[in-house]
């Protein structure tokens, strides 16, 4: 109880800050307890049948995102019934506490002209507080997405990074051959982004979700290429030898990935500043080097090589100018595959123990590992959402390799895709 | 007196063969068929220029690249798990590679190099290469100019064998070529 009450206190303070246009950052620590929300049924003035779908269904999204928050908790819908009905115009905050509601989400929905206005607004219920109102205008097919705007505002009062307008890129075959798509956190809304009978390969984002970058095997090489997909343009990154694995740098002004472009047959990391075009090696190795990730502050990035052996890559972290070389897995012999978490502390990496491939995250600050999945199948290329909470990757634990969410303690497995095979899902970098 | 007689028979005897002869009814042989006189028939043909018989090469030649791959001139190698080197049995194929190529000087090969399911997607694409790798360097140790040979992975993600057992995952493991100029 003592721990709710500094978080309430945290949270006011907060939002506070909010409102005085700061950036204020703040992060709840594992074990804390998630904060209760009230989020009754929204109002619809003036009543139409088109009007009141268009509620249910973006309540019904908001409801799915609270509750993948891991930040927020939905109250039990029972509780609603111990009080009075929510009346818009006056709220009885003292209802609310007395239910252990500790934000309250409401929302008016009214159609204008064919179009669905939404006002949603919320409060927090100790201080009788109005904190964020919005308005959102939206056609039939844009429901889901003003829900998950909603959504990330609560995720912006708590200081943290949206995740429910961002997008999660993967490769998949459901048109014929692997191609590059991309879909909502929650598996909705898939669309395709690349368009050809050619293999389009290991998507990643820039940090603006404007761009990807990909390998594409085109003639007879393996080149990486940059694709902005709302304008439509395309640049080469790189065509000599075979590249792989991009990952733009948390500022979105580097790509480092993995290229044989200067030995023939052999994986090194390079980074390319991407505004001067200029491609600089960071690793000098016979060995395979693969796989970098950026730490979230782009000062190091995290690598797989198999220098100690083949068959027995390992997970490496250097600085971003490719010195300060060391050892970061252990306790096993085939790490790959690591994915920093935009929060700082934690790396997921794939290991393979016999045949089972499991996703494990790396504490950095406290050298421990959990173990993320526990299924012996093959769960592979774990990516980050942008608030660090929750990680993507693809299993065939169905059977088809498709790609999944999970929380970062395991919790909370969700499948997103189910047409042809989906892999390598990328949601930051 | 005898002379006489012999001579007198012999007169009787042409005599009567001419009366005989005379006595047959004669027969008419059937008047020969008006035949037309028919245009002797010339054959009229360009002549034709006799090509040499093709060599092995310029019938090579001849044959689409999608047709010399289907024929599988280049034999693929196999590797073992999680290692690019090239085995004993992998010798024999690769020498008939190299031996192949010499033959057909002007083609150019892609190597593609493969791995099973059993290695992550990251890693298993530098794996594919070095095993395309050592392939080439095998085929340069005989002999095969550089620029002829050029490499690619394909990680995982195209399986000869869709199976989950160590037979299918032993002919995933592999190097295989195509002939991709000549």
């Amino acid at each position: 109880m003592k721990h709710l009450r500094t978080i309430v206190i945290l949270f006011v303070v907060l939002a506070a800050g909010l409102f005085a246009q700061q950036e204020v950052v703040l992060k709840i620590s594992e074990g804390m307890p998630m904060i209760p929300l009230a989020l009754p049924e929204f109002a619809v003035r003036p009543a139409s049948a088109g009007a009141q779908a268009a509620a249910r269904e973006i309540r019904d999204v908001l409801m799915d995102d609270v509750g993948y928050t891991r930040i927020f908790q939905l109250l039990p819908k029972e509780y609603y019934g111990y009080i009075r009905p929510l009346d818009p115009d006056r709220i009885f905050f003292k209802d609310w506490d007395s239910i252990q509601a500790r934000l309250l989400v409401t929302g008016e929905v009214r159609e204008e002209n064919g179009r669905v206005v939404f006002d949603g607004k919320i409060y927090d219920v100790k201080s009788e507080r109005f904190i964020v109102g919005k308005r959102y205008q939206a056609e039939r097919n844009g429901l889901r997405l003003v829900a998950h705007k909603m959504a990330d505002e609560l995720l912006k009062l708590h200081g943290e990074k949206p995740i429910f307008t961002t997008k999660i890129c993967f490769v998949s075959n459901r048109d014929g051959n692997d191609e590059i798509y991309m879909m909502d956190y929650d598996g909705a809304n898939p669309t395709r982004i690349t368009f050809n009978k050619i293999k389009d390969y290991m998507p990643a984002w820039s940090p603006d979700q404007r761009t990807i970058a990909f390998t594409s095997y085109r003639g007879t090489g393996a080149g990486l290429y940059l694709r902005n997909i709302y304008e439509g343009t395309e640049t080469a990154v790189a065509t000599k030898g075979t590249s792989y694995s991009a990952a733009f740098s948390p500022d979105g002004k580097k790509l480092a990935f993995s290229s044989s472009m200067a030995e023939e047959g052999n994986h090194d990391i390079f980074v390319m500043d991407l505004e001067t075009k200029k491609t600089k090696r960071l690793t000098y190795n016979a060995a395979v080097e693969t796989a970098p990730s950026w730490s979230p502050t782009g000062r190091e990035i995290a690598f797989t090589t198999d220098r100690l052996g083949q068959g027995n890559p390992q997970i490496y972290i250097m600085d971003a100018e490719g010195s300060n070389v060391r050892k970061a897995s252990f306790g096993g012999n085939y790490h790959d595959a690591p994915a920093w978490a935009p929060t700082g502390e934690r790396i997921a990496f794939v290991s393979r123990v016999d045949n089972a491939f499991d996703i494990y995250v790396l504490n950095l600050r406290t050298n421990q590992i959990s173990k993320i999945t526990e299924n012996n199948v093959r769960n592979e290329s774990p990516s980050w959402s942008p608030d660090g909470r929750h990680l993507v990757f693809a299993s065939n634990l169905s059977g088809s390799i498709q790609v999944y969410s999970v929380d970062y303690d395991g919790a909370n497995l969700r499948k997103l895709t189910d047409r042809g095979e989906n892999k390598l899902p990328n949601w930051t970098n | 007196m005898k002379r006489f007689l012999i001579y007198a028979l012999a007169v009787v005897l042409v005599f009567s063969l001419a009366v005989s002869c005379k006595k047959k009814p004669k027969e008419v042989p059937p008047p020969p068929p008006q035949q037309q006189e028919q245009p002797v028939v010339e054959k009229v043909e360009a002549p034709v220029v006799r090509e040499p018989r093709l060599t092995e090469e310029e019938m090579f030649l001849q044959k689409s690249l999608d047709q010399i791959n289907s024929e599988k001139p280049l034999g693929s190698v196999y590797f073992d798990y999680d290692r690019s080197l090239i085995r004993d049995d992998a010798r024999p194929v690769l020498d008939a590679n190299a031996a192949w190529m010499k033959k057909f000087r002007t083609v150019k090969v892609l190597v593609e190099g493969h791995c099973d399911e059993r290695g992550t997607e990251e890693y298993n694409l530098a794996l594919g290469e070095k095993r395309a790798k050592a392939a080439q360097d095998y085929l340069l140790s005989l002999g095969v100019a550089s620029d002829r040979i050029k490499i690619i992975s394909y990680g995982k993600s195209q399986p000869v064998n869709p199976g989950h057992d160590e037979a299918a995952w032993q002919m995933n493991r592999r190097a295989q070529f195509l002939v991709i100029e000549k």
